[in-house]
């Protein structure tokens, strides 16, 4: 440890920063080949958001079963509705095919456990005749009043604030099956999925590019088809949000669990499984 | 050697002591093979003779892919198809799981067991799913497995499916002492059961936990056995095996979805090409906000985890 005076600074010999010219001459030249390299980063382009791509559903197959108001099976059932589109194996598979009960008037029995499994059969003009609008009464903060004939029938709650539980946003006045967007374009029901994404953009084109919504089949185009489900194939458009599932069972323990326990002590050479 | 040559050449006392040695002797040698009694888990001379993976000719995959099946129909009852399932040219898998909409319904977890063959009991599963508390954290150390509410999802958590992330480069690979696991050319990891030693090195490699030891011998009741086999992929283990998700190999190198996409009933498991500019995947990796499990590893997964918003 040399001592060093109080005033004097640290470096002392400041007179030449780069005593080798040579080293002048590569340090500038650097600098200016950043200075380019920056310039010409500025002048590219941004990369856009989105890569323009032909969609993976094509028009025609926004089919979905014409028709209908989702009700419940058993609702459905019990009312002597259509059951014609009622498809077990959607859910249950072929080889082992469920046992399906009649009652004596050759209804299906639906068992306890399929007592809110929701389709959509059922039409509205069987109760509004064509042209013969509706008049919807409004509570005092302005929301429709869901009509006596329609309580138990439809699950209303669209919309965290159920502001879009007003009928006529979607349906129109004068033939209640047919759908309307804000914009004022008629569509049929088979065609709802463009009715939803009149407002749901981002999620529309998630839909059209495979981002959302349920997929099965073949991601191999060339091997098979690919299956798509529409929004009305998961969500009823009148309660378009997911009620809870029942997890099924977790991983197997060897030991019981503390009952007690905030966080998990789990550390990487403590994994259960 | 001039005593023993004197009368008869063998005394009492040196046939004594030589039977005694030579009765020893046996007695050792029959113990040290003893543990060969418990040889019964190698079927036939020629799977203890199988050759590796890679090395198979075309007419000895066959030869073991027919021995496969007849062992599967004596242990079973019943003849499955098994198939060797070789990667397709232009194909690289690629999963991306969409945080925002995974409930945590574990629906994935029991249709993956079902369509893999794992044994029933102890129950073997390659997904597991986390319920994680809300707070912007991804410390998978908070994230609970055995969580069984009334009613999923629960306020304040989401929920992370994990299995095995397909790396670019997989620490678990490079720690097989005996090559039994690679990266095949489309991405998969996959094992070769018959070259496994269960070792089980690259279950402590594996950052997300993803493989999975048969501690004991494997039970599925043969009713409930999936008879679409692959060897690298769904065919029955046996004790002493690692195993792990192949992305459902029997099925997407079929041109088919796996099993776990297709069961999600809110469809937040996407499978497709990345190699194809057309697919999902390559949409949600392209426009996507991505998250990549442990990404400072530097394992390179081919499993995203991607948002919504």
């Amino acid at each position: 440890m040399t001592s060093r005076g109080p005033g004097q600074p640290l470096d002392s010999v400041p007179s030449r920063l780069n005593p080798n010219p040579n080293t002048s001459i590569v340090l500038t030249v650097l600098t200016a080949g950043f200075v380019v390299l920056a310039y010409a980063f500025a002048r590219v382009p941004a990369r856009p958001g989105l890569v323009s791509r032909p969609p993976l559903v094509s028009r025609e197959a926004l089919a979905i079963t014409p028709g209908t108001v989702r009700v419940s099976a058993a609702e459905l059932i019990r009312s002597g509705g259509d059951v014609s589109g009622l498809d077990c194996y959607a859910c249950h598979h072929k080889d082992s095919p469920p046992e399906i009960k009649y009652d004596a008037e050759h209804r299906i029995v639906l068992p306890k456990e399929h007592a809110d499994l929701i389709i959509s059969m059922r039409n509205c003009s069987e109760c509004h005749p064509p042209n013969d609008p509706v008049k919807l009464d409004y509570d005092a903060s302005g929301n429709v009043i869901v009509p006596e004939a329609h309580k138990g029938l439809l699950a209303m709650a669209h919309g965290h604030t159920l502001r879009n539980n007003n009928c006529y946003n979607c349906h129109d006045r004068d033939q209640l099956d047919q759908l309307h967007t804000p914009e004022g374009v008629v569509l049929k029901f088979e065609q709802a999925t463009l009715l939803c994404a009149s407002c749901h953009g981002p999620t529309y084109r998630d839909w059209m590019a495979g981002a959302h919504g349920r997929t099965s089949g073949y991601w191999d185009r060339k091997a098979g088809p690919m299956r798509r489900e529409e929004c009305a194939s998961c969500h009823d458009p009148h309660a378009p949000a997911f009620t809870g599932l029942i997890p099924m069972p977790g991983p197997h323990l060897l030991h019981p669990l503390p009952q007690q326990r905030q966080v998990p002590p789990r550390g990487p050479d403590d994994h259960d499984l | 050697m001039t005593s023993d040559a004197t009368g008869s050449g063998m005394t009492r006392r040196s046939f004594l002591r030589a039977s005694t040695v030579l009765s020893a002797g046996v007695a050792a040698i029959a113990a040290g093979l003893a543990p060969l009694r418990k040889i019964g888990q190698f079927s036939s001379v020629d799977e203890f003779l199988q050759k590796y993976y890679k090395e198979l000719t075309p007419e000895e995959m066959k030869a073991v892919l027919a021995r496969i099946e007849d062992e599967v129909q004596r242990q079973y009852g019943i003849r499955p198809h098994v198939r060797d399932y070789r990667p397709m040219n232009g194909v690289e898998f690629v999963y991306a799981l969409n945080l925002t909409r995974c409930v945590g319904c574990r629906m994935c977890v029991h249709a993956c067991v079902a369509e893999n063959n794992q044994s029933r009991n102890p129950e073997i599963q390659y997904i597991r799913v986390l319920k994680m508390p809300n707070d912007g954290t991804f410390d998978v150390d908070k994230g609970d497995h055995n969580y069984a509410p009334k009613s999923v999802p629960q306020a304040g958590s989401f929920y992370m499916p994990v299995q095995c992330h397909q790396c670019k480069n997989p620490p678990c690979v490079k720690v097989c002492p005996v090559k039994a696991t690679w990266q095949e050319a489309d991405g998969i990891t996959v094992i070769d059961y018959n070259w496994c030693i269960g070792c089980r090195y690259c279950e402590a490699a594996c950052p997300y936990y993803a493989r999975r030891f048969n501690f004991t011998d494997p039970s599925i009741p043969p009713d409930q056995l999936n008879l679409n086999m692959s060897y690298l992929g769904n065919r029955p283990r046996r004790k002493g095996v690692m195993e792990k998700c192949h992305f459902c190999i029997q099925r997407t190198r079929a041109g088919r979805y796996p099993s776990c996409v297709e069961v999600c009933p809110t469809g937040s498991r996407k499978f497709g090409n990345i190699l194809d500019p057309d697919s999902e995947v390559s949409y949600i990796l392209t426009n996507k906000r991505v998250l990549v499990l442990k990404a400072e590893l530097g394992t390179l997964p081919r499993f995203f985890y991607y948002f919504d918003i």
